[in-house]
């Protein structure tokens, strides 16, 4: 097992002897091993399409009849396509109302069910049960929902508002996915800003109390600051998560009413399977994988900095 | 030990994770002449058991199928399939049939040609025919049809429209043509009067605004407002004014639905939504949401083929028969036609196959078509539906001529069940189908589902505005692309 401690406290030599290589290789075989299945999946699953993404965005796709090389003509059709401009400015508003809607529910909930002295699991098992709808349920029961005759028509009735088209009506159809979406995900994010809230010292929140500190005084100056780097970090997972989005906007709408739910993700999506155009399909995938890329790295400096 | 035997367990992962990603040899790319198959391609395989006796005798052949199979809860169809399956592999013991319930969606045939995976013949739409050939995901079977002892029999209306260039490119199984269903029910509650079968846009409109009821949240028509069924549904009213989609001249195609007849067709959906406040106000229906509206109650017509609206309607959403009303599309005018989108079921077969297996592919489809174990199979289907309180109902167009011999027995057939469902027998005179364009239908239907969407969501859109906008990106993005097969 492993070299004599003498051997390890040796000056690394510039340039090493064979010998020393292939015991260096033995050394490591039996770890290059166990994570091969590992590397192999990635591989298959994550770089080869990746990299066949990138090289498809240059043709011309047909499966059957073999495929053409078109140099950058994909990337000049999506980029003078006023569609593709439409998406990106419905996927920033879209990622722009879930943060100001959606955001902060996780973090005020995960703060209200860990100052709670009783049921804190029941509340926790309650916030997360709309995680595990599925997608189908989730859909059709929103849809009712927002219904001109629905539940929440008919409490705005009750109050003597007119009948709203939550889906139908293009000024409140992104706002409508981005509540019902919420609802569904606040649980999951949730979960994760208890645990760090849960980390943070019983003591400290002891201290501040004999120092006289209410609640609000005790959130202010002890939990958000405690958690401040894990809602930064949350923060740009949903950024990269809901400028990928485009399930709810398929499901419910279509990308309609007039294109006002057509995300980036969903032309991409159109692209390819409604249009058949994998190759417009994959260079529209390749300059969000780009921009993306940009957002993943401030991600990684991040959790470099954290730990 | 336990070290290594975890290395050799993470290997033989590794192993059969790069099996299972490999994907077998394609036939594909031009060469599917079916002359030394290894066996790997997608529909099937094929090998000569005894070379020099039986080459040409595709009997004697080992060949392998993969079918379009029911989904496991269409238990009734999966018994008749499985009795098809036994009586195929009794006349051709040689031939192996492997079942595949996969069914045909635009979304997923990409994938399907592409990683070689799609059946030997699958199901698909008269709607899909001019993409499907576009792109070569089906392959031409004229040799095979125009051998076929029956091909004169088959109804021209359906099969003609998997005819592309003169070359047959599918096998029609049954069709529809376009048409209204009304919930009579609904219009009795509100006692609106039944319109007369030779209808017109007035009398459709007089009908949808009078059995609206917009505080029970009941609409008295759902046009689709959703995807491309958006398009689609509008489309069978560019027809009745008189329009049509493109027009092709010297080999190019022009975008001409911006034409008056399009713009009349643009102003009536105006005076639904508008004046006559007759569709849902959550108008954002696709075809499913729009037959679920329909079976639910909650609107009083709909637009598509007659079958699939009836059967849903009875079999699921419990309306009585009588209550269930097929109409032909309304004419524009008194005396106009009253057009209706030609649609269908096919079934295609794959041109990745081998010649051989595309031949007993052929064989399979056609294995009851005009015999009478076919007229068996139908009636079996219908006792089955009436054991389980079920309505059986036939579909408007069926592969062979009514007036045929073979239509005039399953006819009888008909006749002799009170649980299949009966349409006007007026109804058949006044339906006339129209094919749709030739080429870039979807993209069309796409461009048109925005306009309509537009329409319903803004109340003083201008239809002419509209329409050229649509035809100006239609025609740059898509017809200017058009490459018609040679």
């Amino acid at each position: 097992m492993g070299e004599p401690a003498t051997a390890m406290l040796k000056p690394e030599a510039k340039s090493e002897p064979a010998g020393r290589r292939t015991s260096r290789w033995k050394k490591h075989l039996w770890g290059y091993l166990f994570i091969l299945p590992a590397i192999v999946i990635f591989i298959l699953f994550l770089w080869v399409p990746i990299i066949k993404g990138a090289v498809y965005s240059f043709f011309t796709i047909d499966f059957v009849k073999g495929n053409t090389f078109v140099g950058f003509d994909n990337y000049a059709r999506v980029l003078h396509d006023p569609d593709v401009w439409t998406a990106v400015k419905n996927t920033l508003y879209y990622m722009f109302l879930t943060v100001i809607i959606g955001f902060w529910v996780p973090i005020v909930a995960s703060i209200a069910i860990s100052e709670l002295r009783f049921f804190q699991g029941f509340a926790r098992i309650a916030a997360y049960l709309p995680f595990v709808v599925p997608g189908v349920v989730l859909y059709g029961m929103w849809r009712w929902m927002y219904d001109p005759v629905g539940p929440i028509n008919g409490l705005l009735s009750s109050f003597g508002v007119e009948p709203v088209s939550f889906i139908s009506d293009g000024r409140w159809s992104m706002i409508s996915i981005v509540f019902m979406e919420t609802w569904q995900q606040f649980g999951s994010a949730m979960l994760i800003y208890l645990a760090g809230v849960l980390s943070i010292p019983r003591d400290w929140y002891e201290a501040a109390e004999i120092d006289g500190a209410g609640v609000w005084n005790r959130i202010r100056y002890i939990t958000i600051p405690s958690i401040r780097n894990l809602i930064v970090l949350m923060f740009i997972l949903q950024i990269i998560g809901t400028s990928q989005a485009y399930q709810s906007q398929l499901a419910l709408l279509d990308g309609g009413p007039n294109n006002t739910t057509l995300t980036y993700a969903l032309l991409i999506v159109k692209y390819a399977f409604n249009q058949l155009d994998y190759g417009s399909a994959t260079a529209l995938g390749m300059l969000m994988f780009i921009v993306l890329s940009l957002l993943g790295l401030l991600q990684f400096k991040m959790n470099k900095e954290d730990y | 030990m336990r070290k290594f035997s975890m290395v050799l367990m993470c290997l033989l992962l590794s192993a059969s994770v790069l099996a299972a990603c490999s994907g077998g040899s394609k036939t594909a790319g031009g060469d599917n002449q079916g002359s030394g198959s290894d066996g790997s391609g997608s529909g099937g395989t094929t090998a000569t058991t005894d070379a020099g006796k039986s080459e040409d005798d595709i009997t004697q052949k080992k060949i392998t199928i993969k079918i379009h199979y029911p989904l496991p809860d269409q238990k009734d169809l999966r018994a008749q399939e499985d009795d098809k399956i036994k009586r195929f592999t009794e006349k051709y013991p040689n031939v192996t049939i492997v079942k595949d319930d996969w069914q045909y969606s635009v979304n997923e045939i990409g994938i399907k040609m592409a990683s070689n995976e799609a059946p030997t013949f699958y199901n698909t739409f008269a709607t899909e025919a001019q993409m499907l050939v576009e792109r070569g995901w089906v392959a031409d079977i004229s040799d095979l049809y125009n051998k076929w002892e029956y091909k004169d029999e088959m109804n021209p209306l359906l099969q003609n429209q998997f005819m592309v260039d003169g070359k047959v490119y599918g096998v029609t199984q049954n069709g529809y043509i376009t048409s209204t269903m009304i919930n009579k029910a609904l219009l009795d509650a509100k006692q609106v009067p039944v319109p007369p079968l030779d209808w017109t846009w007035d009398d459709m409109y007089n009908t949808a605004k009078g059995a609206a009821d917009v505080k029970k949240g009941i609409s008295g028509i759902a046009p689709m407002g959703k995807g491309n069924e958006a398009g689609w549904n509008w489309t069978n009213f560019l027809f009745e004014a008189g329009g049509e989609i493109q027009k092709v001249e010297n080999g190019k195609y022009t975008a001409a639905f911006n034409s008056d007849a399009g713009v009349k067709a643009l102003d009536f959906y105006k005076k639904l939504r508008w004046e006559a406040n007759a569709i849902p106000k959550d108008w954002a229906l696709g075809w499913s949401d729009a037959l679920n509206a329909f079976q639910q109650g909650r609107t009083a017509m709909v637009i598509a083929g007659a079958y699939d609206v009836i059967d849903a309607a009875l079999n699921q959403g419990g309306l009585k028969p009588e209550n269930v009303l097929a109409y032909p599309m309304p004419a524009a005018e008194k005396g106009g036609k009253h057009y209706g989108i030609l649609g269908g079921n096919y079934l295609v077969i794959n041109p990745n196959a081998t010649k051989d297996e595309q031949e007993m592919a052929f064989r399979y489809i056609t294995f009851d078509y005009f015999t009478d174990k076919g007229l068996e199979a139908l009636e079996g289907n219908i006792q089955e539906r009436k054991s389980n309180n079920k309505y059986f109902v036939p579909a408007p167009l069926n592969y062979f001529k009514d007036d045929s011999e073979y239509g005039k027995k399953v006819a009888a057939i008909y006749d002799k069940y009170d649980n299949v469902y009966k349409y006007d027998p007026n109804l058949f005179g006044l339906l006339d189908g129209k094919p749709e364009a030739q080429y870039g239908t979807q993209d069309y239907y796409g461009a048109m589902s925005n306009v309509v969407q537009e329409l319903f969501s803004k109340k003083d859109t201008d239809s002419k505005k509209q329409l050229d906008d649509a035809a100006k990106l239609v025609q740059t993005k898509f017809f200017d692309e058009i490459k018609p097969q040679q």
